[in-house]
């Protein structure tokens, strides 16, 4: 068996981390940096580069840098429109399915971008376990974390993002939870604690009670399209807006790409700024987009009256956690803050008022969710008792009735894993089959709540219209991830379910991009030996070229070398020249070794010559 | 979503499916092997908990019941078990969970109790929409839908709305009257239910929970006349401030 990790597949970066000696502790890179930002970018030979090296990318290969993905996992094209508009790489896909990333001539499904990140993760954590000279470093299972307001689908391509990076996922568990059990690890007390969790593309906002170590999430809330990126939006248009009056719309389609991103990393260190001072700048350099650049001083109480409408908008996700819990805001005992977006100073002073209480912020709010996904992961493996988490489904699960109707089967805020059963019959004489589809969502019509699944209930033993009574049965697990069954309760007869999941991806479709990715695998892992074969041909004819053309060539060599021999040096230098451009991987290495072997007898003349001028010009002792 | 099944069996006795011992119905574990049971059919949420059939629970008993409970089957205790003892910590955590969700708050409760002692839901009455008014409410009921009648026409030809939101209130009141009179019946007939639960006559303990059904029926009346109420004073931009925020839109 392999080590076990806790992730935090975040929108914005991702950490990894895992427990020794009953401490969580994430996982840093050689210069102490834990943050992998969830970029991916395909390289122009297809190399596919992770983290802060996609993130440079950004700058300089807009349309081949795909970024925020999170936000698009286990969503339809139609739900991501807004959001596609302001990105530089497209987004396609059809009506009612999987949204799919083109990049270069490449497509992906977000699951699939997500698996470059956590395969990033996984490897960092390999590299880590392998110099603290263990034995046995391979990563192979992982408690991944998602938004505690992910649905189904979401949490459904996070699991396939896991597989497909070839990691067993242990447990999906929301991110406000987890940094719950981070905070609680050294503190044994009880209350009712609210973990308010503002990241780089969701907003959560978790109400818990801690008692005897059972960390019962009492209710949750949130918005899954809430976070840091909205507030560079509003920075990103801001500087839109002044550069060129002509609205935003416009000056978009006639910029490039590399502009928005150089704009966005401006804005970003703006807003950082702006956390510890009150003042900051935004500057971009000139550039083709922006000939004369832009410069621009914002003080924090501008930046504050932009952003305040998007700060407003988690307040009323934590009015309705707190009516859910049955809580009112003073009752609550703790106040967690979570996510880099919490750092800005007026995000701690709403949420302060709010609760009447200085929020705890002692952990690191970028690592605490890795850490307790961390501690998840352990209490998994090893069998330790001390603690339970105690999560709860964030919203309704339903079936579609008559009327387009929802008729709820599991609400929103039980405590997961939770069930639910519903009878079906038959409404035509010897009817053998039944539609089903569920829904999630707190809405009274299903056009309103999210399309999880449709199937047929297959299999009824012919009867008369009305007689048979099938019990469905809803399981919602652990992860929050649904699981469907059922019976025709006269006949004891088991139906067959297929699952046709509305924005996710069948099992099949999961199978084959594990093969694909393998595929893609050894693509990329040739693509690198290319480029080092190519390295090391470079590096033969520079060095063959350069003694060749060195003035004193015929004085160094004294005519040691035959006429022949020069002209296969030449020869071999001339095919390696040629064969160097080409992508034959195995073409190269053969004639850069002939070129080796050609220039043989020139290295050793070349040498003793040296070492003869090395000899004649110094004493015996110097050697 | 994947395929899944999920057996329920309608058995008063469990086989162990790791030792093949039988089991009494309520035992969580085997006897025998002292591994976690397959849930059976089982239905009593009461003794389930280990509870008598009794409706006044202490709220921190029966909380720390739940969190004991929830230790010895939650499924995060069985990654390492065999497939029988995984499945079956899956099903009896979702049970748990399900019967905590019903003995927590007193109205699902007695609703509970109604079903296992053989009575209709009255859930069902309640959402038929023909549901009749309890002859004991007519007159309220009445009144009620005279005035919500005349703010609705006053509303409409564009009266002050903070006035028309004192009126509300003012029509709101003789309702909660009422139901915190009906939360009384309902405590009350809880505590009578409680002393012929185990030693009244069968006579007894029918016409108790008759009772406890009619004023059940009578608090679900009211209580939809109250959510009705709040519906007309959301409709006045006056009123929508405080706790009561918009619905969320879940997006996902």
């Amino acid at each position: 068996m392999g080590k076990v990790v806790g992730i935090d597949l975040g929108t914005t970066n991702s950490l990894v981390a895992y427990v020794r000696d009953g401490e969580p502790r994430v996982i840093r890179d050689s210069s102490g940096d834990a943050l992998v930002p969830s970029v991916v970018s395909l390289g122009d030979d297809d190399t596919i580069f992770v983290g802060r090296e996609a993130q440079r990318r950004l700058l300089t290969s807009p349309t081949r840098t795909v970024y925020s993905v999170k936000r698009f996992m286990g969503r339809g094209i139609d739900d991501v429109k807004d959001d596609a508009a302001l990105l530089p790489f497209g987004i396609s896909g059809e009506a009612g399915g999987v949204v799919r990333i083109g990049v270069g001539d490449r497509e992906f499904t977000p699951p699939e971008i997500s698996a470059f990140v956590l395969r990033e993760l996984k490897q960092r954590a390999e590299e880590h376990f392998r110099e603290q000279g263990e034995f046995d470093f391979e990563v192979d299972r992982a408690v991944i974390t998602v938004p505690a307001y992910f649905n189904d689908a979401q949490r459904t391509a996070t699991r396939d993002a896991g597989r497909l990076a070839g990691l067993e996922v242990l447990r999906i568990i929301s991110e406000p939870t987890a940094a719950s059990l981070a905070y609680g690890l050294d503190k044994k007390n009880r209350g009712t604690i609210a973990v308010y969790d503002l990241g780089g593309g969701t907003f959560d906002i978790s109400i818990l009670k801690v008692e005897d170590g059972v960390f019962q999430a009492l209710a949750t809330s949130g918005d899954t399209h809430l976070g840091g990126d909205d507030i560079d939006r509003v920075l990103i248009e801001l500087v839109l807006r002044d550069s060129d009056s002509d609205g935003v719309g416009r000056v978009l389609l006639s910029r490039p790409a590399e502009t928005i991103q150089a704009i966005r990393k401006s804005v970003i260190q703006a807003k950082w700024d702006l956390s510890d001072h009150e003042q900051a700048e935004i500057r971009v350099e000139p550039q083709a987009g922006l000939p004369n650049g832009y410069r621009r001083a914002i003080t924090r109480a501008e930046f504050e009256a932009l952003i305040r409408p998007l700060v407003d908008r988690t307040l009323g996700p934590v009015r309705q956690a707190l009516s859910d819990a049955g809580l009112e805001p003073n009752e609550v005992d703790e106040v967690v803050l979570v996510g880099g977006a919490t750092r800005t100073p007026l995000v701690r002073r709403l949420v302060a008022d709010l609760f009447g209480k200085t929020p705890h912020s002692d952990l690191n709010p970028d690592e605490v969710v890795a850490l307790g996904a961390a501690v998840q992961a352990d209490i998994l493996v090893s069998g330790r008792r001390e603690m339970l988490l105690l999560d709860v489904t964030p919203l309704s699960l339903g079936i579609e009735t008559i009327g387009a109707v929802v008729s709820k089967i599991i609400m929103r805020n039980s405590t997961i894993p939770a069930s639910g059963r519903e009878m079906y019959t038959t409404s035509v004489d010897n009817q053998t089959s039944v539609d089903i589809h569920v829904v999630q969502g707190e809405r009274e019509l299903v056009a309103d709540c999210r399309s999880l699944a449709r199937f047929k209930l297959r299999g009824i033993p012919p009867m008369p219209a009305g007689l048979p009574r099938v019990e469905v049965r809803f399981q919602i697990d652990a992860n929050g991830i649904l699981s469907v069954g059922a019976r025709e309760l006269r006949t004891s007869v088991e139906q067959a379910i297929e699952v046709k999941p509305s924005y996710g991806l069948t099992d099949q479709e999961v199978e084959r991009m594990l093969i694909e990715s393998f595929e893609h695998a050894q693509a990329d892992f040739d693509a690198r030996l290319l480029i080092e074969a190519r390295n090391e041909a470079e590096t033969v004819i520079n060095a063959t070229e350069k003694s060749l053309r060195r003035p004193d060539f015929a004085e160094v060599t004294g005519g040691e070398l035959t006429k022949d021999e020069l002209a296969q040096i030449e020869r071999a230098l001339g095919d390696l020249k040629q064969v160097m451009a080409g992508t034959e991987r195995e073409v190269i290495h053969e004639k850069t070794h002939a070129l080796n072997h050609a220039t043989r007898h020139l290295a050793e003349v070349m040498m003793n010559r040296s070492v003869r001028e090395a000899l004649t010009g110094r004493n015996v002792k110097d050697i | 979503m994947t395929p899944d099944s999920i057996p329920v069996s309608p058995v008063s006795t469990l086989e162990c499916r790791s030792c093949g011992a039988g089991a009494p119905v309520d035992e969580h574990f085997c006897p025998q092997c002292s591994r976690i049971l397959a849930l059976g059919r089982h239905g009593d949420y009461f003794a389930f908990f280990g509870l008598p059939r009794k409706l006044l629970i202490a709220q921190d008993d029966l909380e720390r019941r739940f969190r004991e409970l929830s230790r010895k089957f939650h499924p995060d205790y069985y990654y390492n078990a065999s497939p029988a003892e995984r499945l079956a910590s899956l099903e009896r955590s979702s049970y748990l969970n399900d019967a905590y969700r019903a003995l927590r708050t007193p109205a699902t409760r007695i609703e509970h109790l109604l079903a296992i002692e053989g009575l209709p839901s009255t859930k069902s009455e309640g959402e038929s929409g023909a549901a009749k008014v309890p002859p004991a409410l007519l007159e309220e009921v009445f009144e009620l839908n005279e005035e919500l009648d005349e703010i609705r026409e006053q509303r409409e030809s564009g009266a002050d709305p903070a006035a028309l939101a004192s009126r509300l209130d003012a029509a709101r009141a003789p309702i909660d009257r009422k139901r915190e009179e009906h939360e009384r019946q309902i405590d009350a007939l809880s505590a009578q239910w409680d002393g012929v639960a185990e030693t009244g006559s069968p006579a007894e303990r029918r016409a108790t929970l008759d009772a406890l059904r009619e004023t059940l029926l009578e608090r679900n009346y009211i209580n939809n006349l109250l959510a009705a109420i709040d519906r007309e004073g959301s409709g006045l931009s006056a009123l929508g401030s405080g706790l009561q925020s918009d619905n969320p839109k879940p997006k996902g």
